[in-house]
């Protein structure tokens, strides 16, 4: 066990626990919501905001670990989409989101195309969420077996409860809040982090050649073209269909604000990323990742070398609550999803908040259980499994949202068959193995769109009143 | 107005100016070509991190111009 860092960790989760109840407390008082506070709130620290909602701590661990096990393009492969993400979404959707009024995915779905689309679309998310738990669990689960030094499964397990519990507890705010806090914090303690290697090597060049020196593949395209391509697409994409949270910001707040943070949001993320860059090859330069049991390990044991416990023990505990606040606020997305958009909304509209409530409890504890269970034996390298992730929702959701935004004759059943043949062709892709490891959204997000397009114009446009809303998203161009 | 006015959109053509430059790196796929020991495709990957920045601050520009029109 290490001492210092466990010290740090317990002192870190009480601090934050407080931070969160404060300005949990601080929004019910004033009875106004986050985001729409957020008008009054400038650029600079909308910036960190929509930067903490779109960076996932555990990517960024798992960045570094793929940077290390299958060489250093395979990190820039994860940072070419990345970086892209913030741009891409406001090229092709911010702006109609903002004009449609929406504030969730799901919602957007019932607004354009109806129930049907917005119950599965629900489902989608439901699925897609409950795996994405999987690399968070497997990234804090390798933190705390290390620093609490315990097992990886008893680890996994003990920390699955604990996030449960949290989530249940806490709810939204509080998690929105810390967010925002560990984001500012991972990328401070990531800088300095690099800086403390650059020191030590004596430079860039000099830290890329002792890379190289250890391992000669460090530079290598080691993996089927397909597997950085159809990586590169999912990340991509990962703003466009991850659920709601970059679309609030955009949704609330106003758009020359919502636009500027997003840009300086990039700067942020690519600051990050740079300081990875340093990072993998740091960890190549250890030339200990064939001793690990597991490759995604490397950035804990870049953390241990080269920084003092003590600064170590306070970056490897932020990085612990932030991948616990992206686990709790994927836990209560599951949750609503079923809960509010599927039963409240559709199936029994007079069920009691309590009654409610109580559904979106117990489907948390099964996503947790189902997360748990994957993640005792992970699947894959936690890059690989967040790309699996964003491979399904692009295949299922990307172009039904963006041509429901774009293309007014897209219709009700093409958008309902576009999502299906997408969903249903990714899981028989991924299960049958045919294709390199990430490559699926190669095949699966054409034939969704393709589907979409044929099955639309096969069948009734619109009515006239949809049509003219889509013009509506388009308005702020003359 | 709809329908022409939204292939002028500076999204749009930003996002082509994106997909052009992701589908050079793809296409091209210099693997065996390297710098400092590491493939070009890395590079031209992480020259590109430096674009979608610059796009992104274009797009900000741009549609900031237009709203003041």
């Amino acid at each position: 066990m290490q001492v210092t860092e466990s010290i740090i960790l317990l002192i870190y989760l009480i601090v934050i626990t407080i931070i969160g109840i404060y300005f949990y407390r601080r929004a019910r008082r004033s009875e106004s919501d986050y985001f729409t506070a957020g008008k009054s709130i400038n650029t600079f620290v909308g910036a960190f905001a929509i930067f903490a909602a779109v960076a996932s701590s555990s990517s960024l661990m798992g960045a570094v670990g793929s940077g290390v096990a299958l060489g250093v393009p395979y990190f820039f492969t994860y940072a070419f989409g990345v970086i892209a993400i913030l741009p891409f979404v406001m090229f092709l959707i911010a702006g109609q989101i903002r004009r449609s009024g929406v504030k969730t995915m799901p919602d957007f779905f019932k607004q354009r195309f109806g129930t049907s689309v917005q119950i599965v679309s629900a489902i989608i998310v439901v699925i897609g969420m409950t795996f994405y738990m999987v690399p968070q669990l497997t990234a804090s689960g390798l933190i705390g077996s290390h620093v609490l030094g315990i097992d990886y499964k008893t680890a996994v397990i003990a920390l699955g409860i604990g996030f449960t519990l949290y989530a249940a507890l806490g709810g939204m705010w509080a998690i929105t809040y810390t967010d925002l806090i560990q984001g500012t914090l991972m990328l401070v303690g990531i800088v300095v982090l690099a800086m403390f290697i650059l020191v030590d090597h004596s430079g860039l060049s000099a830290l890329i050649s002792d890379a190289l020196a250890v391992d000669p593949q460090f530079g290598d395209i080691t993996q089927p073209w397909m597997s950085y391509f159809g990586l590169f697409i999912a990340f991509l994409w990962f703003g466009i269909i991850s659920p709601s949270v970059v679309m609030r910001n955009f949704a609330s707040r106003d758009a020359k604000t919502a636009r500027r943070s997003a840009m300086w949001g990039t700067v942020l993320y690519l600051a990050l990323f740079l300081a990875g860059f340093v990072v993998t090859s740091a960890g190549a330069s250890l030339g200990i990742v064939e001793t690990l049991d597991n490759s995604d390990m490397i950035f804990v044991s870049v953390v241990e070398h080269y920084l003092p416990a003590i600064i170590g023990g306070l970056m490897l505990a932020g990085l612990m609550a932030a991948i616990m606040s992206s686990a709790d606020a994927m836990l209560l997305a599951i949750s609503a999803g079923i809960a509010h958009d599927i039963y409240k909304e559709n199936i029994n509209k007079q069920a009691s908040e309590r009654y409610v409530t109580g559904i979106g409890l117990i489907v948390m504890i099964v996503a947790s259980i189902v997360g748990i269970l994957i993640a005792i034996e992970p699947p894959g390298l936690i890059a690989i499994m967040v790309g699996w992730v964003g491979g399904f929702l692009l295949s299922s959701f990307g172009f039904p949202l963006v041509l429901g935004l774009w293309w007014k004759r897209a219709n009700k059943t093409g958008a309902l068959m576009g999502m299906l043949s997408g969903a249903i062709l990714f899981v028989i892709l991924i299960s049958s193995q045919v294709l390199p490891t990430n490559a699926e959204p190669i095949i699966a997000a054409p034939v969704s769109l393709i589907v979409m397009i044929v099955v639309s114009l096969m069948t009734e446009p619109p009515s006239k009143e949809v049509q003219d809303r889509v013009d509506y998203y388009h308005q702020h161009i003359h | 107005m709809a329908t022409r006015s939204k292939l002028k959109d500076p999204g749009l053509m930003l996002t082509v100016v994106m997909v052009m430059y992701a589908a050079l790196v793809f296409v091209w796929w210099p693997v065996d070509t390297y710098f400092k020991g590491i493939s070009l495709v890395g590079w031209l990957m992480f020259i590109g991190l430096f674009i979608w920045l610059l796009l992104g601050v274009i797009y900000v520009l741009w549609i900031e111009k237009l709203e003041e029109e």
